[in-house]
């Protein structure tokens, strides 16, 4: 678990600078496409739904949004925890996707 | 037997309960350490923000510069055939700027002269501080650069390009980086004034608002005013933000409704994000 972590915060520290620094040239009308917020939503969506890693790994995507943008620190935190928590919600109670629940 | 019975389901229950509170619990120590640590990081996020910028900006940089290399060389072989069109206009441009520049050389040299005459000082030049950009923000317009309060660099100096087009301001000042808020940023606002290109040769002042994601829009501009395509948008030295005499852009599109007092002037800036490696921080002006 705890290798999972780190795994996963030097992925998303690598991700945030990949954003800030060399996406910023391919943006499309202006727009920069968020890989940490599509990275936790697809994580979250295709895990287990009785793991928690998606869970962690949103809280540290949020934290590495919130340091590289100038809003307070926990905003990014709280948007990418409520978007996981709800996915991963909606997914437990509601989604049986027979592949899924085997991992 | 029945009292064993009895025990062992109070047990049982008292358990279960124990095993459902303990995960509550759990659950809620978990949320409050989470909000004691966001309001820390709070307290001290210039301390953190520093750490975290100061760890990354060598990796950004590179990234930066490797981002610039490679947009450019896809976006040529994308454009291949409209750039080729373009460039005919530009060389056609390119011959009537090149008339434009003699006749103002002799304007120059005119000046120089009647100045003299008059014994007025010419304008001093800026005092610049050259400046790296390594990453952009994610959610607002603005930049980080590789200058902070070591190299001089205080809150509100002006932010310009090569060409002396205006990119913004400083927002914030860390030690060997700073912030900068551009100037379609939404909290951005400064005077302008629009150099109509007719024969009157009038200014038309009004105010430059940001609008977010790269957009800025020209304010407080009378409906009864003429503004077409293509008029340039300078600063003026009022409100003291900018000196006057920089680029801001092109007029892109120009609206006027029957209920609005003021038009909707669109303006393209005269800088390209991604084009920029390489700034310039006015430190005195």
């Amino acid at each position: 678990m705890l290798k999972k972590i780190l795994f996963s915060i030097i992925l998303f520290y690598f991700f945030v600078l990949l954003q800030t620094s060399f996406l910023v040239h391919f943006s499309i009308w202006g727009i920069i496409p968020n890989f940490i917020l599509i990275l936790v939503i697809f994580w979250n969506f295709f895990e287990n739904s009785k793991k928690f890693l998606g869970l962690h790994n949103a809280l540290i995507g949020g934290f590495f949004l919130d340091i590289f943008s100038n809003r307070i620190i926990g905003f990014y935190i709280l948007i990418l925890l409520a978007i996981a928590v709800f996915i991963k919600l909606v997914i437990k109670k509601h989604v049986r996707i027979p592949f899924i629940e085997k991992n | 037997m029945f009292t064993n019975f009895h025990f062992g389901l109070i047990w049982g229950k008292i358990e279960h309960n124990m095993k459902f509170s303990s995960k509550k619990s759990k659950l809620l120590i978990g949320v409050l350490v989470l909000i004691l640590v966001i309001f820390l990081l709070n307290i001290f996020q210039k301390n953190v923000r520093s750490f975290f910028y100061s760890v990354s900006a060598p990796i950004q940089k590179v990234l930066w510069g490797v981002g610039d290399r490679v947009a450019d060389f896809f976006g040529a072989i994308i454009k291949i055939n409209s750039l080729k069109n373009e460039l005919d206009e530009e060389k056609l441009e390119n011959q009537e700027l090149l008339s434009q520049i003699v006749t103002l050389r002799e304007l120059k040299k005119e000046n120089k002269v009647l100045r003299e005459a008059l014994e007025i000082e010419l304008q001093k030049e800026f005092k610049l501080a050259f400046a790296q950009i390594i990453g952009k923000d994610i959610s607002q317009d603005s930049i980080l650069i590789d200058k902070g309060s070591e190299d001089g660099i205080s809150e509100n100096m002006p932010v310009i390009t090569q060409q002396k087009a205006l990119v913004g301001k400083i927002s914030e000042v860390y030690k060997n980086l700073s912030k900068v808020m551009l100037i379609s940023d939404k909290k951005s606002s400064f005077d302008a004034k629009i150099s109509v290109s007719d024969e009157e040769e009038k200014d038309i002042p009004g105010v430059v608002k940001g609008k977010g994601n790269f957009k800025i829009m020209f304010d407080l501009v009378p409906r009864e005013e003429e503004v077409s395509r293509g008029e340039i948008v300078s600063t003026t030295a009022l409100g003291g933000v900018f000196p006057k005499g920089l680029l801001v852009g092109q007029v892109k599109e120009a609206k006027k409704t029957d209920v609005e007092p003021f038009q909707e002037i669109e303006i393209e800036s005269a800088f390209d994000i991604k084009n920029m490696e390489t700034i310039f921080v006015i430190t005195e002006f």
